[in-house]
């Protein structure tokens, strides 16, 4: 008799869980092992922290040397450039150093005088690359790959799982999600997208067979004042945080492509919506003033609760 | 457009996406078919057939399949067109044994067959290879395939001896996701045989040893969302060398019930013209039966009486029964009905002067899963 | 003829190009097993052994399988 099993752990800052057909939670435990192992390695692997990892080698080279580059890292610097170019400039891996001007914990905003100095160390367009090698061309400057590594991450351990014969269930990093088969009996997974102003409520829940359920929203991370709400969603051009939406939901193939229009959306602002809907994809947007707008794209299924 | 670009670009990272067709689940099946046919005021051929089929994937990229399928024959045949008084009674087994080997790449299979049909008067040898091609976004498949078939004919009655047959088939299609409840498929067949195809047990019959077959099959299968029901239905044109052209209508409608009870109604109409050489039953004033008008035993002309090969409609209604029985097993019950008509042909008229031809058969089956 | 029938494949090739492409996340009934092509290989088995053994039409759906002496 075969049901399905959670296996939590913690990873890339988050709440994690693999979600997998199995016949006991041991069972169950040993499979999920390789997809762990696979987030574990990612997250090691991208760090800006870690000595020695690829990110911070190039970013220790920074106004100085070029760094080789691993065929993976390679081709994750070719997906950020895309998304740069698809962003209109608003989705800039450099743009990380900006997160120094501001406190989360103690809720401060800066000054002008601590942004103008971040702001000359982004821009992604003067990156230095050539096949197999990148260079940062100013001290100071710094890849951050904490825009997509945690889809990225999804995605992979989804696709270990299955080449490992796994068909039913889902990675789940953080709410970033890849749901790699229905659930044993066939029937979809309902996946619940939460409220972004009550941590406790969902305001929509979204059948999903196959497929990646990302969302990107002003809540993970930000404080309030004055009534304003600062969160840490930065555009790369002002350093200020974005403010026209509250969240951004979008289903796709991979929970990177899925993560990264949810972000740009974000960081669009007003222009966001346009770009969902040209994106063709399903999605579910709350806006500032708490306004839904979706799109279902045929089998998107219901999505009780909403106003 | 720069929106999509982000998905393809995405899709095209390495290591996220993966094959998605090998089967997960060991499936055994056993099947076992009980079939009659008649003629007014005449059983004929009676076959009583078991049947097992055998799947068990290896390694998450490999499907091991074999079948063996064991016919008992008995009854009487026309010795020529439906004449009762020239039936002629005998018994028969045939074995057949075919086994296959599929590989699944991420967007791609290979599957290389072959097999053994033997009966004391007849033995057919095959092998063959099919491929299929699935685009990246998985809604397109494209199939290739090729077959070859030798067989070797040494009748009971010494009419030829030693005779023997090569066939050579190729396909090509494609299979299309229209909408999340709508998919189709195409698929064109040419076949090429030379070698024996006349009918030793039959009297004057003589058929052209190389022969071309055409044949185009449409498919679509739509699900009803509502019911959870789906109904498959398919049109084939069949054309080949002896002028033998056919139209077969199949429609199936699968609807699912509580408790894990499925029932499939199912009609199928088909229709053919006769083969050029194919003579109604008006005889030789001369000769008599079964002798055709202007008959010559030198001529060395292709002549054939047998009712398959005239000019017809048929139909047969169906009823298909299944039951889960827990999560991994299901058992079968299917119930047919067939007639052939002379006066049934459309886009013409059918041959006269032939017997109604009717068959009805049972097949009862349980399929497991491990 | 056989550019008739090659003209039926293409048409089902090109069907469907204009209209927007299923998701995987869409792909739920097709999933179902009614909806594959693939039918009940034994059923398909004696279909077309009984129908090729009757009518003057055969095959269509596959390549292989060999013949028989059926009469």
């Amino acid at each position: 008799m075969v049901g399905s099993f959670s296996v939590r752990f913690g990873a890339m800052a988050s709440k994690c869980e693999v979600r997998l057909a199995a016949s006991s939670q041991a069972h169950a435990d040993a499979l999920a092992q390789c997809a762990i192992d696979e987030v574990a390695r990612i997250e090691a692997a991208f760090s800006r922290y870690r000595p020695g990892t690829i990110v911070s080698r190039i970013n220790d080279a920074a106004g100085r040397d070029w760094v080789d580059l691993d065929s993976e890292t390679e081709a994750l610097l070719g997906y950020a450039d895309t998304l740069f170019e698809g962003s209109e400039g608003k989705f800039d891996i450099t743009s990380g150093v900006l997160r120094r001007a501001w406190d989360f914990r103690q809720g401060r905003v800066p000054a002008q005088a601590a942004l103008a100095p971040l702001l000359e160390l982004v821009g992604w367009q003067r990156v230095q690359r050539a096949p197999g090698r990148i260079r940062l061309p100013q001290a100071g400057m710094e890849l951050d790959f904490g825009g997509f590594g945690k889809e990225y991450a999804a995605d992979r351990a989804a696709a270990i799982l299955k080449a490992a014969g796994a068909r039913h269930g889902y990675v789940n990093l953080g709410g970033d999600l890849h749901v790699f088969g229905p659930q044993p009996d066939g029937s979809a997974w309902m996946i619940g997208i939460q409220d972004p102003r009550d941590a406790g409520r969902t305001i929509a829940s979204i059948p999903v067979q196959a497929g990646a359920l990302a969302t990107s929203g002003d809540y993970e991370r930000f404080f309030e004042q004055d009534g304003k709400r600062y969160c840490h969603v930065l555009d790369p051009a002002s350093g200020f945080p974005v403010g026209y939406w509250r969240s951004v939901s979008v289903l796709a193939p991979l929970a990177i492509a899925a993560g990264s229009y949810a972000t740009i959306t974000l960081l669009l602002e007003e222009r966001g919506l346009d770009f969902l809907r040209d994106s063709g994809l399903a999605f579910l947007a709350v806006d500032h003033q708490g306004r839904v707008f979706n799109e279902k794209r045929s089998h998107m299924g219901s999505a009780s609760g909403l106003p | 457009m720069a929106a999509t670009r982000i998905l393809l670009a995405a899709l095209a990272l390495p290591g996220l996406v993966q094959a998605e067709n090998a089967p997960d689940k060991s499936t055994l099946s056993v099947k076992y078919l009980d079939y009659q046919d008649s003629q007014p005021n005449l059983d004929r051929i009676h076959v009583r057939s078991p049947a097992i089929d055998i799947a068990v994937p290896v390694a998450g990229v490999w499907l091991l399949r074999a079948s063996v399928v064991s016919d008992l024959i008995s009854g009487a045949s026309p010795r020529y067109h439906t004449a009762v008084s020239g039936a002629s009674r005998f018994e028969e087994t045939r074995k057949g044994v075919d086994a296959a080997v599929t590989r699944y790449f991420p967007r791609a299979s290979v599957t290389l067959a072959a097999g053994r049909s033997g009966e004391h008067d007849y033995v057919s040898r095959f092998v063959s290879a099919q491929a299929s091609f699935a685009s990246d976004d998985n809604n397109t498949t494209w199939l290739v395939g090729a077959g070859v078939a030798n067989d070797r004919i040494n009748p009971v009655n010494d009419a030829v001896e030693n005779e023997h047959k090569r066939v050579v088939d190729l396909m090509a299609g494609v299979t299309r996701v229209l909408t999340p409840a709508d998919i189709v498929q195409a698929l064109l067949t040419h076949v090429r045989g030379e070698g024996y195809y006349s009918n030793p047990y039959k009297y004057i019959d003589q058929r052209p040893r190389h022969q071309r077959q055409h044949s185009l099959m449409l498919r679509w299968n739509h699900h009803f969302g509502g019911s959870g029901a789906t109904s498959r239905s398919s049109y084939r044109y069949y054309t080949d060398s002896n002028g033998v052209d056919s139209h077969t209508l199949l429609g199936e409608y699968v609807r699912p019930f509580a408790d894990g009870w499925t029932v499939t109604p199912s009609l199928r109409l088909y229709s053919q013209s006769a083969a050029r050489f194919y003579f109604d039953p008006v005889y030789d004033t001369r000769f008599g039966p079964p002798f055709p008008p202007g008959y010559s035993f030198t001529d060395g002309r292709d002549r054939s009486a047998d009712q398959r090969l005239s000019a017809y409609g048929a139909a047969t209604v169906g009823l298909k029964v299944e039951k889960e029985i827990g999560a991994d097993t299901t058992v079968d019950v299917k119930l047919e009905q067939y007639k052939q008509r002379g006066e049934w042909r459309a886009f013409g008229s059918g041959s006269k002067g032939l017997q109604a031809f009717s068959a009805r058969s049972i097949q009862v089956g349980i399929t497991t899963r491990w | 003829m056989i550019r008739a029938l090659i003209i039926g494949v293409a048409m089902v090739a090109l069907a469907g190009c204009a209209m927007q492409p299923v998701q995987p996340w869409e792909k739920g009934m097709l999933a179902k097993k009614a909806m594959s092509f693939e039918t009940d290989k034994l059923e398909a088995k004696f279909a077309e052994h009984t129908y090729s053994s009757k009518e003057g039409a055969s095959g269509g759906a596959g390549v292989g399988g060999g013949g028989c002496g059926c009469n």
